[in-house]
């Protein structure tokens, strides 16, 4: 075998091995690329899966069914009060808030009688965030159950029990059905078939999405959030502190020389302290 | 000389610490406790997508129309992390995906406290508009800071066992 031979078998392994080990680098990098595609395919998927699939799941910004007589564009404000009322208060209120209970509290006697002298008609926006901080479902239910008792004709006074009746913040009573029916009992001609079964049925939940989602837009965070014709009047008016006796009055300078509302028009029990006698009006549509 | 032998010794045993097969079980559990941040992460943001989508809009970062997409697609984001971490499928991938995540959500978290806005990060469920009283930025971010270290490892060192990338390359 001559020398030559020998040096150009050695030459063919060599390169052989060298062909080899490229191939194991390409087919190495091909897996990584493969991995690499299925991981990029996978994520996209997800992500784009997901956009369909929680569009399809949320509920719409315009509900499909509002309670009767509500309003607004998208009928996502309860009106208490009579509409030709010369002044508006406006109210964002979360059924588990506790400063929305103890604003009620303070207020609502005062409220009721400005309504009823129709010098105010108050515009609420039942709102129902407090679920998602805190879980459970309180403020949702105990939005949909003042929404069926609005649809009943007794918002204000289902409403006035409510906050009455409301539990400690993380406590979720309100997430019990059977507790906002029962405390339906306590409004004279709401604790009907109807009523129980709007609560249970949550008849007016994508209302009640709605309305919170009108709110997830508009530059208010908080509840209560409290407005006499627009201006932010909670927890003070300028370095106004509110009071029941502050509240009077700011209504009164703003309806000066006004024509008051005709009382009475919103078919709710009156206020505490009237005189008139309690009635069950039918709901005003 | 000793005490050259001895430093030898000790890039060894640092050397058998990094890449050793205890090492790969070191990793497999970074991976799995990843994989279960995002799964659980994911899985609280998936129930209410208005919920989901406050929770992002609170930042006041995004325009409008990019709030929705955000707040739909990131749980699903979250979750598809989730899976491929439990799988160990492309992990170092994965990993830097997971890494830059959290790097945003650091830098959203930072943003908010910097601007003065009070919302809950969201991070777990929840979110949107809380009481100043109850923010809690900085824990918000060392914790990320803390799923960022796992992300980190799992870059540096992807290999771990029980893991589809070491069937693949078996």
């Amino acid at each position: 075998m001559s020398e030559k031979n020998r040096e150009g078998k050695r030459n063919a392994r060599d390169k052989m091995m060298e062909a080899r080990a490229a191939e194991e680098a390409k087919a190495r990098r091909n897996k990584k690329l493969a991995v690499g595609g299925v991981v990029a395919v996978v994520i996209a998927a997800a992500v784009v899966v997901g956009v369909v699939v929680q569009n399809e799941r949320s509920k719409p910004e315009a509900p499909t069914a509002a309670p009767a007589g509500t309003t607004g564009d998208k009928n996502l404000v309860i009106p208490v009060g009579s509409a030709d009322a010369p002044s508006t208060l406006t109210v964002y209120e979360d059924p588990r808030c506790p400063a929305c209970g103890s604003f009620e509290r303070s207020f609502s006697p005062t409220v009721d009688q400005l309504e009823d002298a129709g010098k105010i008609v108050v515009n609420y926006h039942i709102v129902s965030f407090i679920d998602r901080s805190l879980g459970g479902n309180g403020s949702k239910y105990g939005a949909n159950a003042l929404a069926c008792a609005q649809d009943a004709g007794h918002f204000r006074d289902y409403h006035d029990v409510m906050y009455r009746n409301q539990p400690e913040e993380t406590e979720d009573s309100f997430g019990d059905k059977q507790t906002l029916i029962d405390l339906g009992k306590q409004v004279p001609g709401l604790d009907t078939p109807e009523f129980r079964a709007c609560v249970n049925d949550n008849e007016f939940g994508g209302w009640v999405s709605a309305v919170q989602q009108d709110f997830d837009k508009s530059s208010f965070k908080s509840t209560p959030t409290v407005l006499l014709n627009g201006e932010l009047v909670y927890p003070k008016k300028g370095d106004e502190q509110i009071s029941p006796e502050n509240l009077v009055k700011w209504v009164d300078a703003a309806n000066q020389g006004k024509q008051l509302g005709t009382p009475g028009s919103h078919g709710q029990s009156p206020a505490p302290t009237s005189t008139a006698a309690e009635s069950d009006n039918p709901p005003s549509p | 000389m000793a005490s050259q032998q001895a430093d030898r010794g000790r890039v060894d045993g640092l050397r058998r610490a990094v890449d050793g097969a205890a090492a790969e079980w070191f990793g497999l559990a970074v991976r799995l406790g990843l994989a279960v941040v995002w799964g659980w992460a994911g899985l609280a943001k998936v129930s209410d997508p208005a919920e989901a989508a406050q929770a992002v809009r609170a930042y006041e970062i995004l325009p409008e129309s990019l709030v929705k997409p955000v707040g739909w697609g990131l749980p699903f984001l979250e979750l598809a992390l989730a899976l491929l971490l439990v799988l160990g499928l492309g992990t170092r991938i994965v990993a830097a995906v997971s890494a830059v995540l959290l790097l945003a959500f650091v830098a959203g978290i930072s943003s908010a406290w910097a601007r003065g806005i009070s919302i809950d990060c969201g991070c777990f469920g929840g979110g949107g508009a809380v009481d100043e009283s109850q923010t809690e930025y900085l824990q918000e971010i060392l914790r990320d800071t803390g799923f960022l270290l796992l992300s980190a490892w799992l870059v540096y060192r992807p290999r771990t066992k029980l893991s589809l990338d070491a069937w693949l390359a078996a």
